[in-house]
């Protein structure tokens, strides 16, 4: 370093310094205390006894566990695969100007921005099995189905409702970090594929999605991130998935209370997902 | 192989025609070299060509193909953009090869092509690296690479050695003529380099605003101007243009009179009034000959008594300024020519080289 760059990176610690401060406190302190946790039996009444690993032996002969991670696996994949393939299908087609482009990037947007608990309840609506419209449209008209069933009370099909609402709710930010990057490519590289012999799906491959690269793997990494942790889209429209958030949530809230063992389910979490993000960064982002 | 024809093209950008009317015919094999100054409508022209951009009205036919309305990746089209446009995520190598992996050319074929199309644009070392690695002027080897690399029907140049050294230029040139007398490719190549155009073209187009100025063989437009633009863009140091007074019987430049029947190259042929005939006479500076060096003869004129105002030495060659009918004028001399600034010299003319141009219209006479 040059001493005109160490004199930058002790500024930059200086400004940083507060938020370290922080957010140290305010995830760190949790974090750690949720480690502790882990190896107590934790009473209603906040008494604890040390209890070492038995929360995690507890939790790892429980087939319940097993079955909300491989729900999460379904969720995760169903979720980013669909929203990000969802979002770059809608950059691509929405990426040349247009009369009244504004128009349809708000009413995209909408699903995003709108308060979680209002839409819940519309698509609630619309998976009633006796009024609803999706019902209707599938079972009535298209008769993919002999009869109307309902698709959120049972925990089979809610997770790919569960995964439909998340697609709806989060493909405009992947369409709008995705839309981003699109329209700044410049034209040269398409122009000298065209000479090169390469018609639109050549163009695709070889420059649209090297280009992409970058922040289709950072949207993937987003949703990975968000949705291993997402609670209250699931929670709200169908309780009866279980997902691992909402798995340790019912561990730790409902019938037989046990926070220890809802915390020692946060840490495996917690350690799964960094080693994963840290390889992900690695080798797919290349930092 | 493909001759090409370009039949009253127009482009506007909006409401700003850029291109205003060109109409040209591009044998096959021929090596067409485009000219003019920066924003003409060079590029623009030539990407009309590759079919990168569309003609507001009239038709390009390459071959018997009308290709209008043919996308550039079904014109079988090589090209040299003059900002490169090489793909970032892609190595030198694949760079090159990109468009032979799309034609799925066998390996053995691509290797040998790479190796000698490398060793031509001395790119050997830089195979590997990305494009963000290299130097302007390596760039643009690799995108000269990428177009010499294919066999295909047309080659367009933009520019292509704009950014070398001038000894990699001049290196380069040779190679490309090289290359156009083996295959006899058909080829459109845009430069602002002099020496480029005369040396490389069978035919030599100079653009002006959105026109065809003039097209020829670069002897022709350089000896046989049509117009006052073509005469001043081409060849350099740059013709000196000069008001003159054309009489029936004389050429009055200043106080010297040039004899009118050796004027070759004149075909007005009214009779003009007694006061004469306001026109611009052109004279290259190449032409000027050191009265010591050059015998007089019946076919030239002696400028004699001009004053030295300047003398600008280059090597070999010196440019010398002087004053002749109230404008400064350049002639270029050689080494053998020793004199200092203030000093008086005699230049002879061959009077066959003086040309003239309407006063109006710039065109010649
Ligand atoms: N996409 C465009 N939109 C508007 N105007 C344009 C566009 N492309 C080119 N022009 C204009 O057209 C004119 C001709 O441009 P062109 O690139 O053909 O010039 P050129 O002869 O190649 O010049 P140079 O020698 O500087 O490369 C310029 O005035 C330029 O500003
Ligand atoms: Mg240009």
């Amino acid at each position: 370093m040059t001493p005109l760059e160490r004199a930058e990176a002790r500024f930059g610690w200086k400004l940083v310094a507060p938020t370290i401060v922080i957010l140290g406190l305010l995830i760190l302190y949790p974090l750690m205390y949720n480690v502790y946790l882990s190896f107590f039996d934790v009473q209603l009444n906040g008494s604890k006894t040390f209890v070492g690993l038995e929360n995690y032996i507890k939790l790892l002969s429980n087939a319940d566990y097993y079955s909300a991670i491989a729900t999460t696996s379904l969720y995760l994949l169903g979720t980013v695969v669909g929203t990000t393939l969802l979002g770059l299908a809608m950059a691509l087609l929405l990426r040349d100007p247009f009369m009244g482009r504004g128009l349809v990037n708000a009413a995209i947007m909408l699903p995003y921005v709108a308060p979680v608990i209002s839409v819940v309840f519309g698509w609630q609506f619309l998976f009633d099995p006796i009024s609803g419209v999706v019902n209707y449209l599938l079972v009535d008209l298209l008769g993919l189905w002999s009869e109307r069933s309902n698709l959120i009370g049972d925990p089979d099909s809610a997770l790919w409702v569960v995964v439909l609402f998340d697609i709806w709710k989060h493909a405009p930010i992947a369409y709008l970090l995705i839309l981003s990057k699109l329209v700044s490519i410049s034209r040269d590289q398409y122009e000298a594929a065209a000479i090169d012999g390469y018609g639109p799906v050549g163009r695709f491959f070889h420059v649209t999605l090297p280009e992409l690269y970058f922040v289709l793997a950072t949207v993937v990494l987003l949703r990975l991130i968000w949705n291993l942790n997402r609670f209250e889209d699931v929670y709200l429209l169908a309780p009866n998935v279980e997902t691992l958030p909402i798995f340790t949530y019912y561990q730790a809230f409902t019938g037989v209370i046990d926070q220890g063992l809802a915390a020692a389910t946060s840490v495996i979490q917690l350690g799964v997902l960094s080693i994963f993000i840290w390889f992900y960064i690695k080798k797919i982002m290349k930092w | 192989m493909a001759a090409i024809k370009l039949k009253n093209i127009v482009k506007s950008f909006g409401d700003t025609a850029v291109v205003k009317g060109i109409d040209l015919s591009i044998e096959d094999g021929e090596f067409v070299v485009l000219v003019g100054p920066s924003g003409c409508g060079k590029s623009t022209t030539l990407r009309m060509i590759a079919g990168l951009e569309q003609a507001t009205s009239g038709d390009i036919v390459i071959g018997d193909r009308v290709v209008n309305d043919i996308e550039p990746q079904h014109r079988n089209i090589a090209m040299v953009f003059q900002n490169y446009a090489l793909y970032p995520h892609k190595s030198v190598k694949e760079n090159i090869i990109f468009a032979l992996r799309r034609l799925k050319v066998e390996n053995d074929d691509i290797e040998r092509r790479l190796t000698e199309v490398s060793e031509m644009l001395q790119l050997e070392e830089l195979l590997e690296r990305k494009p963000a690695d290299l130097s302007g002027g390596q760039r643009q080897r690799v995108a000269m690479g990428r177009a010499i690399i294919r066999e295909a029907d047309l080659f367009l140049f933009d520019e292509p050695l704009s950014n070398l050294d001038s000894k990699l230029r001049s290196h380069m040139r040779t190679e490309i003529g090289k290359i156009h007398n083996k295959f006899g490719r058909t080829s459109v190549y845009v430069t602002h380099d002099q020496v480029e155009a005369m040396t490389l073209a069978d035919k030599v187009v100079v653009l002006h605003d959105g026109y065809i100025a003039q097209a020829g063989t670069p002897m022709e437009v350089y000896l046989n101007p049509a117009n006052v633009f073509v005469a001043q863009f081409i060849g350099s140091p740059s013709m000196n243009i000069i008001e003159g007074r054309l009489f029936n019987d004389h050429l009055q430049i200043g106080n010297y009179r040039l004899p009118r029947k050796q004027l070759s190259n004149v075909a007005l042929q009214g009779v003009i009034n007694e006061q004469g005939l306001p026109v611009k006479v052109g004279i290259r500076p190449d032409f000027f000959n050191d009265s010591r060096l050059f015998p007089e003869t019946d076919g030239t004129f002696n400028f004699n008594q001009l004053q030295i105002d300047l003398i600008e030495p280059m090597g070999f060659d010196k440019e010398i300024l002087f004053n002749l009918a109230g404008g400064a004028v350049k002639a270029r001399l050689d080494l053998r020519s020793d004199f200092q600034r203030g000093d008086y010299v005699d230049l002879i003319v061959e009077l066959s080289r003086v040309l003239l141009f309407d006063n109006e219209t710039d065109l010649r006479l």
